[in-house]
């Protein structure tokens, strides 16, 4: 077996975990906190790329940049999507929250497709090409700063919920609302919070993507159940294990590509997560029932 | 109150129900003949991917569709069927198989006598059992995956089908791996060149294995003085492509033979350049994604001399010429390529039948298209358009296609060549 090929495999495969990594973060803070499942996370991606396609077509600002601005829009669209909508449906049965995300997904999905159009479209930033070279095996610099902005949000996001008062009450909404609100926390405030930085997470994650991946309105399905896998695998609600789960899901599919054939990369990511749900159903990180 | 009747009168009620009756008799016999003196229509289904991964070249499929239809109506329509108009019923199958199948269903339901398209070899495979169930001729405008006619061809052969509905006015993935290994051949001479190592790396999709597999066995029966060392596959569309070209860079190739297809070009290309491969050019057999006007503007440096043996317009026809303007007004900017092209051609085919059929029927349009001998095709081609015993047209034929100063032209074979071609290409 080529050394190099393995040694290139596992850090490229290492590097993109970062923004796999930055997709799942979103998605398990949210079901964490209100068990609410996001359906409609792929395509809330969608929108971030985008959005920072559309700061560096028509504005010049690059995406490693701009992805602050997107995070913030797509803050304030979770606060409006949780008032306005998933609140309704908070203590409603599990069947009607996957009908509501779903629609979103929809609807945001076809407003991407009118308003963009549907051919793929890809965000030029400097970085896409630049390379760095170690002997015959090279790091992609464009993945290595996402990786770096992912550990840094993913860090400032377990920072915010271990100090801050905020955080605090989420993190107590979480393991129990009823419990939470008896002490007087405003669990309606708390998860529109969970919801608007969830969503700011997944803007970030779609802005940092951007020039890497070429998107379409489309592409949202693929990237949720992507996040999914990872979710499910790391353990739903549990930060440590979205950000392993990413990393292990593509060190997995890059080893699958390297060792057997790169198109049964998803077969070795899928594999495993039918070996998570036999072996260990809560995922990695997740609590057992019990 | 009864009304007393005179013997040999009518009294009013009757009268009025008799005369009611008379007119009544008069209006839906003479009915047809006010229709009758409007022109018919042909109703044409036309179904094409204008949204989902693959909407740029379904889009200019639709766009060369309509022009041509527009064309044919402005010229007199189907003079033998007393100047009908052709009427396009548009379908979008959303690059999915089964919103395909249903939107041919919808068509064929709202009165489609005749239907063309659909770009996507995974989609038109779809489409084939509704027009064989419904009776109604299917002209496939683009696909290249060979089952989508053999199938069919196959089973009327066995006596399980009595007609065939499916005709093809389009190169099949066998016939695209011939020509392809001919091209590769006859261009490493013509440069004075001798590439060993070829790695092919193809979508995954029907189209994509379709393809893959074609060159693969042409290879096989040349026997030409370059090999085949490695093929390497991708789910389209794909996230990330690094580990692949990795891979095809461990095999240590003179050139790389890409299937793609929009997406997947987008991030193949960067990646070949990223990783810095060492090759002498980068040669396609045959697929989207490497010549449409989207594509060049994304990718840019990227996509130069960059090569793919693709059936393209023959812009050394006059008429040619004349539509590519036109598509270009109406596209806004877009080069008369590939896709615009076939579909209009298509529709023109169509026309053709029509005139000699003089009729919608389906045994009857059908007997028509078998003995088409269409010679006004804006297409390269290397005969007449005609359709062979498994319904495919042997006379379409791929050119080799190559980006020089960002624009695709024809570098081979030499009689329909506009440039000569850059092989190998200049180092970075």
């Amino acid at each position: 077996m080529d050394l190099t090929l393995v040694g290139q495999g596992l850090l490229s495969g290492f590097l993109f975990g970062g923004v796999y990594s930055l997709m799942a973060v979103g998605l398990t803070l949210i079901f964490g906190v209100m068990r609410v499942v996001n359906f409609a996370h792929g395509d809330m991606m969608v929108w971030g790329m985008y959005l920072a396609w559309l700061l560096s077509a028509r504005a010049g600002i690059d995406p490693y940049v701009g992805f602050l601005a997107c995070a913030a829009a797509l803050f304030l669209f979770g606060l409006l999507i949780q008032r306005g909508l998933v609140e309704r449906i908070v203590d409603a049965p599990h069947e009607m929250q996957i009908l509501l995300m779903l629609g979103v997904a929809l609807v945001l999905e076809n407003a991407a497709l009118v308003a963009f159009g549907p051919d793929p479209a890809r965000v030029r930033s400097p970085l896409s090409q630049a390379t760095v070279w170690i002997g015959p095996i090279f790091v992609d610099v464009a993945r290595l700063v996402t990786f770096g902005l992912a550990m840094a949000l993913t860090a400032a996001l377990w920072l915010f919920l271990a100090r801050t008062d905020l955080g605090r009450s989420m993190r107590a909404a979480a393991d129990n609302p009823y419990g939470a609100r008896v002490i007087g926390t405003d669990v309606r405030k708390v998860y529109a919070a969970a919801f608007g930085v969830g969503a700011a997470c997944v803007g970030a994650a779609g802005a940092l993507v951007s020039p890497i991946l070429p998107f379409q309105p489309t592409s949202g399905l693929g990237l949720s159940v992507t996040s999914f896998n990872i979710v499910i695998i790391g353990g739903m609600g549990s930060l440590p294990g979205a950000f392993v789960g990413g990393i292990l899901v593509s060190v997995a599919e890059s080893m699958g590509a390297v060792f057997l054939s790169p198109s049964m990369k998803e077969l070795v990511s899928f594999g495993l997560l039918i070996a998570i749900l036999l072996f260990r159903p809560a995922g990695l990180f997740g609590k057992t029932a019990g | 109150m009864t009304p007393r009747r005179r013997p040999g009168s009518t009294d009013r009620r009757t009268f009025l129900k008799t005369a009611g009756a008379v007119a009544g008799t008069a209006v839906a016999a003479g009915f047809p003949a006010v229709l009758r003196a409007q022109a018919p229509t042909v109703k044409i289904g036309t179904l094409h991917c204008v949204t989902g991964p693959l909407a740029e070249p379904g889009q200019a499929c639709r766009v060369g569709a309509q022009m041509a239809a527009d064309a044919i109506n402005a010229a007199g329509g189907i003079k033998s069927m007393g100047g009908a108009r052709i009427e396009l019923l548009l379908g979008d199958t959303q690059t999915k198989a089964e919103v395909a199948r249903a939107e041919a269903e919808r068509l064929v339901n709202a009165g489609a006598q005749l239907l063309m398209g659909t770009f996507n070899s995974g989609d038109t495979a779809a489409v084939v059992p509704v027009a064989q169930q419904r009776r109604v001729p299917f002209l496939v405008d683009i696909s290249a995956a060979d089952p989508i006619t053999a199938n069919v061809a196959k089973s009327v052969r066995d006596g399980q089908q009595k007609v065939q509905y499916v005709y093809r006015n389009f190169p099949t993935g066998t016939l695209f791996g011939q020509r392809a290994v001919q091209y590769f051949t006859e261009i490493f001479k013509e440069a004075g060149v001798s590439p060993k190592r070829v790695v092919v790396m193809h979508a995954n999709d029907l189209f994509g294995q379709n393809q893959a597999r074609g060159f693969q066995a042409a290879h096989k029966a040349a026997n030409p003085s370059w090999e085949i060392v490695e093929v390497i596959s991708w789910p389209e569309p794909p996230s990330d492509l690094s580990t692949e070209v990795s891979r095809a860079k461990a095999a240590k190739p003179d050139v790389i033979a890409p299937i793609t297809r929009p997406a997947s070009a987008q991030l193949l290309l960067p990646e070949i350049a990223k990783q810095r491969l060492d090759i002498m050019g980068i040669v396609g057999p045959g697929s989207p994604g490497l010549y449409e006007a989207g594509q060049i503007a994304a990718l840019k440096e990227n996509l130069e001399y960059v090569m793919a043996s693709n059936p393209w317009p023959n812009f050394k026809n006059a008429r040619t010429r004349q539509v590519a303007e036109e598509y270009a007004k109406r596209s806004g900017g877009k080069t008369f390529d590939t896709n615009s092209g076939y579909s209009y051609d298509g529709m023109f085919v169509l026309a053709d039948t029509l005139e000699r059929a003089k009729s919608t029927d389906p045994d009857t349009v059908v007997d028509a298209l078998k003995k088409t001998r269409f010679t006004g095709g804006l297409m390269v081609y290397g005969g007449p358009i005609v359709f062979n015993e498994i319904g495919d047209n042997p006379n379409a034929i791929p050119a080799m296609i190559q980006i020089l100063g960002q624009k695709p032209v024809v570098v081979w074979p030499k009689d329909v060549a506009a440039e000569k071609f850059v092989f190998p290409r200049p180092k970075r």
